[in-house]
């Protein structure tokens, strides 16, 4: 049972829409992204009922959800949307929110999601770039599932899919910077 | 002797593939009179009219039979070719062999040919004893009668009278303007109601081809298209609306409340009033059933303060009578009393109200000077909860069908709540959201993006007390979950129904009506706004709900049509009529009793033989007579006969198989 009426204001709300750039009241529950979303079949909320969510200011839900952590932000969904909302800002408002507020699904696939988040950050903060090989490597260890996916290495390896090393790019300090200059900000904010 | 010329007609296949048309032909030739016949593959098509039109010269024929569909499809067009040849229209018999024999008979063609067949002979042995006949021209009395003075009696009134065609418009109130005098402002625009009524009524009043009878109802109509006479009752308004200069005095001092229906009974008016400020006309009405005066003999106030002494308790409901020509029926709607919602406690919370009281809550002449308050304490309400389709849609307790309406009108009161009381939140329960319409679409999403009214899809369940605030549980069928809003004032959209009235008014005027209590128009595509009898005329919600911008479409629709009948002085009619051998008549007048349309009047001729004595015959109003036959069949003396439709005639017909 859900209550409404009792908060003064839709918090969820706003700060997704601020965070997101994108206005959620637009949506009005035609179904379009669920069927077009090629993850919608594995989430607790489907891009729709995520919307609808936000629009009751059921934050606990949201933010405990997988939804937002399943999205692969491939946009096919805000490609397709009549109301042009950009529902992956808005998973990803939701992410951030889920993060700094430290809603955290325990889940196993959402804490392997997670990881892999930190870890291909981490490659672009080291190389500038993504380093293929070893994000693989750091995945396999971090999630105790060393084996993992291991039998298409090879194929992929010889056709040069991975290469051995990583070529750092020209601009990784800028990069790194970049890094810096982001967290300074966001502790402002804070 | 006759020539009678036979036109059989596939149809297509219509007609071909049940019948054999060839054997109907070989059929007919037989008969003596047929000097020529034959068959065609569209008879209605331009060849086959063109096949008649030279039969009719080569073979001299006197009178044409076309065996095709009924005479209701192509009678007329028939009847044109044969004027075209020079030949008298009402020389044509139709055979009707689709519709009473191929379509009704399509697992049988050897009988159906059979049938066919006799139909043709019998439409053969008729047409030897047709006569010729001419038109008849009845005089029109240019003058449109209007029931009901909302928004759709006024535009049609308006509309007509503006072609200079004098308007008789009759309100049941004291005052024009109807429900849409009570609206805030009207959607998608949000115009003020008032602001764009009250100058159509003010001209209503002023315009020179209206006369605006107000506080009456009509009571009776007789005649037929052109020439109806309504009786119409003044209601008795104790108040010389002649000699009374609106001043306002009288009410003011009466002082005698009573709950005001203009404002849903949300505050009180005087037992003398007028409904609102801009009241057209501006002059007061005493309520019989609450005037001191009336009632026990004592008080006249009213009269004591009334400069110009109008007020007059001795005045007496009167009825006059009009001569009109064309009927327009604008008796607006009702809506739907919730009381059968027990589960949401309508009649127990006083802070459920009805759309109309909310609307009457914020509109600036409202009794809560335009901001929505719950009855119960007075306080202005933060958390509105507005439920769509009560009594629409809904079969175990209201009706079947969608008010088309409530819609749009929710979606502007979320809107207004909002213009109202900027830090209240709107809760919207529905099962659709019906907005096809200029702007409407657009206007939901202001109501929804904008103004951030939450829309929640499913019906509510219940509604329950909880301290001073009002609990409303439903399904938010979007994501599958029960939701329960704590709401501070709920506002249920009741549905639109029609007047309860109706099926009397339909009965008076002769019209029909549907099983709700609507009016029914005579087709629902083709004819929307006219009535199966010539000359009635339906706009607005009496017909089925409608917004604003169809009602005042269907009323100028109206006007449109009234205009067409009243273009020229006289209108042209069939000459199918009886006509009665005074020679043959006794004077029994069983006649004028089974008469429906009153044509049949009595007068006096002499006996005859040079006899000074006289005796009483029927004679036929042939303006009047709309050719039924009920008075043929009653005449005893066989006295009465009907052109077109003579005993010769059908005896004829009934010997030929």
């Amino acid at each position: 049972m859900i209550t409404l009426g009792l908060e003064e204001k839709n918090e969820i709300l706003s700060e997704v829409n601020r965070r997101s750039g994108a206005n959620v009241l637009e949506c009005y529950q035609c179904g379009k992204c669920v069927s077009t979303c090629p993850v919608s079949n594995y989430m607790d909320y489907p891009p729709r009922e995520t919307m609808q969510m936000i629009k009751l200011g059921l934050k606990n839900e949201l933010l405990m959800a997988n939804s937002s952590w399943f999205c692969l932000t491939c946009s096919a969904c805000s490609g397709r949307c009549p109301r042009e909302i950009d529902i992956p800002a808005v998973m990803e408002a939701i992410r951030h929110i889920a993060i700094e507020e430290n809603y955290i699904n325990d889940s196993k696939k959402v804490k392997e999601i997670r990881k892999f988040h930190e870890i291909f950050l981490d490659m672009v903060k080291r190389y500038g770039r993504n380093y293929e090989l070893r994000m693989m490597a750091e995945f396999n260890i971090r999630t105790r599932n060393l084996f993992k996916d291991m039998h298409l290495a090879p194929k992929a390896l010889l056709k040069g899919k991975i290469p051995l090393g990583v070529k750092p790019m020209k601009s990784a300090k800028a990069i790194q910077r970049m890094y810096k200059l982001a967290e300074k900000l966001d502790k402002k904010h804070l | 002797m006759a020539r009678v010329g036979v036109f059989v007609c596939f149809c297509g296949a219509n007609i071909a593939d049940y019948v054999d048309v060839p054997m109907v032909v070989e059929e007919t030739k037989k008969i003596r009179e047929v000097k020529f016949a034959i068959e065609y593959k569209y008879m209605c098509s331009d060849p086959g009219q063109q096949l008649i039109r030279e039969a009719i010269v080569q073979h001299r024929l006197t009178s044409i039979v076309v065996a095709a569909c009924s005479p209701r499809m192509h009678e007329k067009t028939f009847r044109k070719a044969l004027s075209d040849a020079g030949m008298n229209p009402y020389l044509l018999e139709v055979a009707n062999i689709r519709e009473h024999s191929s379509w009704v008979h399509q697992k049988d063609k050897k009988a159906a040919t059979e049938k066919a067949a006799d139909l043709v002979r019998m439409a053969v042995a008729k047409s030897i004893a047709n006569e010729q006949l001419f038109e008849i021209s009845v005089p029109v009395t240019k003058r449109a009668l209007v029931i009901g003075g909302g928004i759709a009696g006024i535009q049609a009134a308006l509309d007509i009278a503006d072609a200079r065609i004098p308007v008789v418009l009759v309100e049941k109130s004291p005052s024009i303007g109807g429900k849409m005098a009570q609206l805030d402002e009207t959607f998608p625009t949000l115009d003020c109601s008032q602001c764009i009524l009250t100058p159509k009524m003010v001209d209503v009043a002023s315009h020179p081809y209206i006369e605006l009878i107000p506080y009456s109802e009509v009571i009776e109509l007789e005649g037929f298209v052109g020439n109806y006479k309504a009786r119409i009752k003044k209601k008795a308004s104790y108040v010389n609306f002649a000699t009374c200069t609106g001043c306002g005095a009288c009410w003011q001092k009466c002082p005698v409340k009573v709950p005001n229906e203009y404002n849903m009974g949300i505050d009180k008016r005087k037992a003398i009033y007028t409904p609102f400020p801009q009241a057209v006309p501006n002059k007061p009405v005493i309520d019989a059933a609450y005037c001191t005066m009336l009632l026990k003999g004592k008080c006249g106030i009213c009269a004591k303060v009334c400069q110009v002494g109008a007020i007059d308790f001795k005045m007496q409901e009167e009825i006059i009578e009009r001569e009109i020509g064309a009927v327009v029926v604008a008796t607006g709607y009702d809506l739907w009393d919730p009381k059968p919602y027990e589960e949401y406690g309508v009649g127990r919370f006083k802070d459920i109200i009805t759309s109309l009281e909310f609307e009457r809550m914020v509109s600036a002449n409202g009794p809560t000077n335009g901001l929505p308050v719950r009855p119960s304490d007075g306080k202005i309400p933060k958390n509105v909860v507005f439920i769509k389709c009560i009594g629409s849609r809904d079969e175990a307790k209201g009706i079947e069908y969608c008010s088309k309406i409530c819609c749009m009108y929710t979606t502007k009161h979320t809107i207004l709540l909002h213009h109202k009381v900027h830090d209240s939140h709107a809760y919207v329960f529905y099962m659709d959201i019906r907005a096809a319409g200029k702007g409407y679409e657009e206007f939901v999403k202001k109501a929804q993006v904008d103004t951030a009214a939450t829309y929640l899809r499913g019906r509510v369940s219940k509604i329950y007390k909880k301290e001073d605030k009002l609990i409303v549980r439903g399904e938010d069928s979007q994501i599958g979950q029960v939701v329960e809003v704590v709401a501070d004032l709920v506002v249920l959209a009741t549905a639109v129904i029609p007047p309860k009235d109706n099926p009397e008014l339909a009965r008076m005027l002769g019209i029909s009506y549907d099983k709700y209590g609507y009016l029914s128009e005579a087709h629902p595509k083709l004819r929307p706004v006219e009535t199966a009898k010539a000359g009635i005329f339906l706009a607005g919600c009496t017909q089925a709900p409608k917004d604003i911008p169809d009602t005042v479409a269907q009323a100028s629709a109206c006007a449109a049509k009234v205009c067409g009948l009243f273009a020229g002085d006289t209108m042209k009619k069939d000459p199918m009529i009886s006509t009665v051998n005074t020679e043959f008549c006794s004077g029994c007048q069983n006649c004028v009793q089974v008469c429906p349309y009153g044509a049949i009047v009595t007068e006096e001729v002499p006996m005859g033989h040079g006899s000074k004595e006289m005796r009483t015959v029927a004679r036929i109003n042939e303006g009047v007579c709309q050719g039924c036959g009920s008075c043929v069949a009653v005449c005893r003396s066989m006295a009465i006969s009907l052109a077109g439709f003579t005993d010769h005639q059908i005896i004829n017909e009934i010997v030929s198989i």
